[in-house]
């Protein structure tokens, strides 16, 4: 992996790394890509994906019927909230 | 140890802390979470209790679960006298406690109780809901039960399995019958050659060990090769890798959880935060989970972990048609004094493959006994005749 | 040079559903910050994702009505990115197996008719809302449409002019809201539009450099910044005012201007991936029957068979089927009084202009069809007069009242009426004898005065025409 893709990937995740510790995330990435190898070469031709594993049993449509219902307050939601004023949950001024 | 809010905890079922209980904090192992109070229940938490089971308290977790057992979380490795890391929950079963209920992801609770000397089943991914479960890797994580014996695990499965109309990849089964018996005759066992060759001498001699003990009350036990298996090592780390990428993002510092004390905007909010509070092996999840999930990574690695895993059942399906269960070997070695994220990568080897096809897995004496999906009741049976034996 | 705009729509569309799309919470509008959350919808760990089923319907309903192909397995996806209005820093969406792909509707514009195709429909969640505080000098966060259901109508680059862009953003909305899968308010944010567009020399097939304005939310706006947009880049291209580049920008209302975004966008990378929570959607031919069942007839085909078969002008037709709620109106009254004509003229005249009195629209009119029927046929059947009609009718509009029993017990009864007008008319003569006596000498035009009397005296209640009958009876 690249410095320039190590520093986009920390970028888009809001992470920062010590020299250090950037090192020991780039030896380690290092081996799950070479990990990577095993899985290449594994014939999957004309496989689909699995993604759910109830595919299996034939689980599709888990479905609601349109009912709202209120169970919690706003009071609660941000009891533990970091910062809220006024019922909102607050952060440091957006611009554009 | 740590959490447990009871003083007297014989016969009582504590919750690792990865599963929510109203009002007690859910760190989940990590600083993020630290002061995290949950509004609601687990449903495995309210079903212990609708059942009569009195819930003693939380149990400390490696970090989000990643780990090899134990060794990242926030609040403390847990360690033997000998210095080796162990497994929070199979100590206190060991003291006492009746089960422990938790969330195997990537191996933790199968090591910790295969190494401990105590038991974990794992059961069918889809039978026990993930309502109130802190996300990692959705498509393959589930709830199990550390016990100190078979019976105990098993009769705390059979409360906590069934459907759920909250969880919306529960299996429709309202409810699942679990039943011990001292009896594997003519039940065929193999032991794949690819995790038996990778582990060090005295877990190989545990793994015959227990294939002699297994033959002697009539089993038949087999080497068999599966190439296939070891390609599942990768395509999990990429699953659980990406999944978790996406499920940790809601950690950002604005809603709860941890937020960095002094920032001048909101990308600074967003870094510190997470910076300070994840560990560096949540660190290392994200940016490889993110990378594979990338515009240019997609298709050669997310999409085909997703086709490793397609192959990889009905693989399963022929070798099951032949076999009723795999036994393997949970680690390389029989302990470890610490882990290096490479360990955890490394170990993860042996129990990815049912991590990723959500199979029901028995951890019992040193070993594994995995089946196909549903055929817990094999597996209790095997780890029974094998308790028995000693 | 000539130009050709070439512009693509990104419709979003809040769908009228009561609770939102993963979780129960209500999707009132107004409730008052963060009162409609829970813990899915700010983002805390533990609650899943359980799919509405009113959003597929209404997923499927707009398909139908936009002539698209129903994907028959359709799947949900995860879109990754931070920002505070997204609790969970991700947007969970369709990406790889839409529920609806290629269709199109037909506009009308000056130049005539035209088809603008749709390439997909796919559902999805909506974001919270931000409010910057000046007080504060923060960003609050309100997480009340975190999680409302939205489609997300996604055009083909068929679109030249402001005047079809227009006529396509009316169109969906008249078909959605006649099918109420939505009530389209742009005002209200039930509606909202990107706008892309490049423009490129007539006769090109290359295509420009594509700019993309989010979240416009009224025709106004949206006009403008097109119009804005196309000299924009004319400029930059016919006098190197600036160099185009493909961009994200902000249609700032005020100063009628656009900005482009100091965009983080440009790194960004969505890494969607199919959602582990929510298995796949299959929609087997009965759901999908049942559904095609509930589709109300089309305003195009309602307005021919009013025509054709009720017999009313093509104007009269066409202002009916504008709206779903006087379709409904109309329909239920005629059903009542089998007279289409009658109620159509009662609509148009008495039920609009009450409407607009009340600074409402169509959409809005609230009265029980069935007793504007009863109203319309009395009328018609001389059992009341006209007048006595716009009061039942005043009386009726969005109150529970009989319109029958208001007419007895408010003396508006035809005839228990003509009694009271002979003799209103017999007192006013009586009291004008001046008057009289001018008209009877030929100043005809003083006549208008002593039918203003006798409308005074019977307050409002007599019809005009029994009114001048009688007048004519004792003064001819």
């Amino acid at each position: 992996m690249t410095k320039e893709t190590m520093s986009s990937l920390k970028q888009l995740n809001r992470l920062a790394l010590t020299e250090t510790e950037e090192a020991e995330v780039l030896d380690f990435l290092a081996t799950l890509e070479k990990g990577e190898e095993k899985m290449a070469q594994t014939d999957t031709e004309g496989l689909k994906i699995l993604v759910h594993l109830s595919e299996v049993s034939n689980l599709f449509n888990v479905l609601r019927e349109d009912k709202a219902q209120k169970v919690y307050t706003r009071e609660e939601l941000q009891e533990h909230a970091p910062e809220a004023y006024d019922g909102y949950w607050q952060v440091p001024r957006l611009v554009d | 140890m740590k959490y447990i809010t009871e003083k007297d905890i014989k016969g009582t079922v504590a919750l690792e802390d990865t599963i929510l209980y109203k009002g007690i904090p859910c760190t989940a192992g990590s600083k993020m979470l630290e002061k995290f109070i949950p509004l609601h229940n687990a449903e495995v938490a309210d079903r212990l209790e609708k059942a009569g089971i009195s819930i003693s308290g939380k149990v400390n977790v490696g970090e989000f679960g990643f780990d090899l057992l134990g060794e990242t979380s926030y609040f403390g490795a847990e360690k033997d006298e000998n210095g080796n890391l162990v497994s929070a929950s199979s100590c206190l079963v060991k003291e006492g406690l009746k089960g422990v209920l938790a969330v195997e992801l990537n191996g933790a609770s199968i090591r910790g109780a295969a190494l401990g000397g105590t038991v974990f089943v794992k059961p069918t991914y889809g039978t026990v809901s993930r309502y109130g479960v802190i996300p990692c890797a959705c498509s393959s994580e589930q709830v199990g039960v550390h016990a100190c014996n078979v019976e105990n695990a098993s009769e705390i499965l059979s409360v906590i399995a069934g459907h759920d109309a909250k969880d919306g990849t529960s299996l429709p089964c309202e409810k699942y019958e679990y039943f011990v018996k001292d009896d594997v005759s003519g039940k065929k066992v193999c032991i794949p050659k690819e995790y038996f060759e990778k582990a060090d001498d005295s877990t190989k001699a545990n793994v015959e060990k227990i294939a002699d003990a297994l033959k002697s009350k009539g089993a038949q036990v087999e080497f068999v090769s599966f190439a296939e298996f070891e390609a599942s090592q990768s395509a999990w780390f990429v699953m659980m890798c990406a999944e978790s990428c996406n499920n940790l993002s809601r950690y950002e510092g604005v809603k709860f959880g941890h937020r960095t004390e002094s920032y001048n905007d909101i990308e600074e909010l967003y870094t510190k935060s997470r910076t300070e509070a994840f560990g560096l092996l949540a660190k290392s999840v994200i940016l490889y989970g993110s990378d594979v999930l990338s515009k240019n990574r997609y298709f050669t690695t997310y999409d085909k972990a997703l086709k490793v895993r397609r192959l990889l059942r009905t693989k399963l399906d022929a070798l099951f048609a032949e076999y009723d269960l795999i036994l393997a070997p949970v680690s390389s070695k029989t302990g470890y004094k610490e882990a290096s994220m490479k360990t955890v990568y490394e170990e993860s080897y042996f129990t990815s493959l049912a991590s990723m096809m959500g199979l029901p897995v028995v951890a019992t004496k040193g070993v594994q006994l995995i089946g196909n999906s549903f055929e817990e009741n094999k597996l209790l049976c095997a780890a029974k005749a094998i308790g028995e034996v000693e | 040079m000539k130009y050709e705009t070439i512009i693509g729509l990104e419709v979003h569309i809040e769908l009228a559903t009561d609770s939102k799309i993963f979780c129960s919470c209500g999707t009132t509008f107004g409730a008052g910050q963060n009162n409609n959350v829970c813990p899915a919808c700010c983002g805390m760990p533990g609650m899943l994702p359980i799919m509405n089923k009113k959003v597929v319907e209404l997923g499927m309903m707009a398909g139908m009505l936009t002539n698209c192909h129903i994907n028959r397995y359709t799947t949900f996806d995860k879109k990754s990115y931070y920002y505070p209005d997204l609790p969970s820093s991700y947007q969970t969406t369709q990406w790889f197996a839409p529920i609806c792909v290629d269709g199109g509707v037909e506009i009308e514009t000056s130049k005539g008719k035209k088809v603008i195709g749709i390439k997909q429909i796919h559902m999805e969640e909506d974001a919270g809302k931000l409010v910057h505080d000046e007080w504060t000098d923060t960003t609050l966060v309100d997480f009340n449409r975190t999680s409302v259901p939205l489609i997300e109508i996604v055009s083909r680059p068929d679109l030249n002019s402001v005047e079809e862009v227009v006529a396509y953003l009316d169109k969906l909305k008249t078909l959605l809201r006649f099918a109420k899968v939505s009530d389209c308010k742009m005002e209200e944010g039930s509606m909202r539009c990107d706008v892309n567009l490049s423009i490129r020399p007539e006769g090109s097939t290359e295509l420009g450099v594509r700019t993309e304005m989010k979240n416009m939310n009224s025709i106004t706006a949206i006009s403008k910044a097109i119009e804005y947009e196309v000299a924009r880049h004319i400029d930059a291209l016919e006098r190197g005012t600036e160099t185009l580049i493909q961009e994200t920008r902000r249609w700032d209302d005020v100063k009628n201007k656009s900005f482009g975004m100091r965009s983080k966008e440009m790194a960004a990378d969505y890494r969607y991936f199919p959602d582990p929570n929510l298995v796949p959607i299959i929609i087997d031919d009965e759901w999908f029957e049942s559904v095609k069942e509930r589709l109300p007839e089309l305003p195009h085909l309602k307005k021919a068979r009013y025509m054709d078969e009720l017999g009313l002008s093509e104007n009269d037709a066409s202002i009916i089927t504008s709206s779903r709620a006087l379709c409904d109106v109309f329909e239920g009254a005629t059903k009542v009084n089998g007279l289409p004509k009658d109620t159509a003229n009662w609509i148009l005249g008495e039920c609009m202009s009450t409407l607009r009195q009340k600074k409402l629209s169509a959409d809005d009119l609230d009265i029980d069809p069935a007793k504007l029927g009863i109203i319309v046929k009395m009328v018609a059947d001389g059992k009341i007069v006209r007048n006595a009609g716009k009061k039942v009718l005043a009386a009726v509009f969005g109150e529970d009242v009989d319109p029958v029993e208001y007419c007895k017990a408010n003396g508006l009864d035809a005839q228990s009426n003509a009694g009271e007008i002979e003799e209103a008319v017999k007192k006013v003569l009586d009291a004008n004898a001046d008057t009289v006596t001018k008209y009877k000498n030929g100043e005809t035009k003083v006549r208008n005065a002593l039918f203003g009397q006798v409308m005074k005296e019977l307050k409002g209640k007599g019809d005009p025409a029994s009114i001048q009958a009688i007048l004519s009876k004792l003064l001819d």
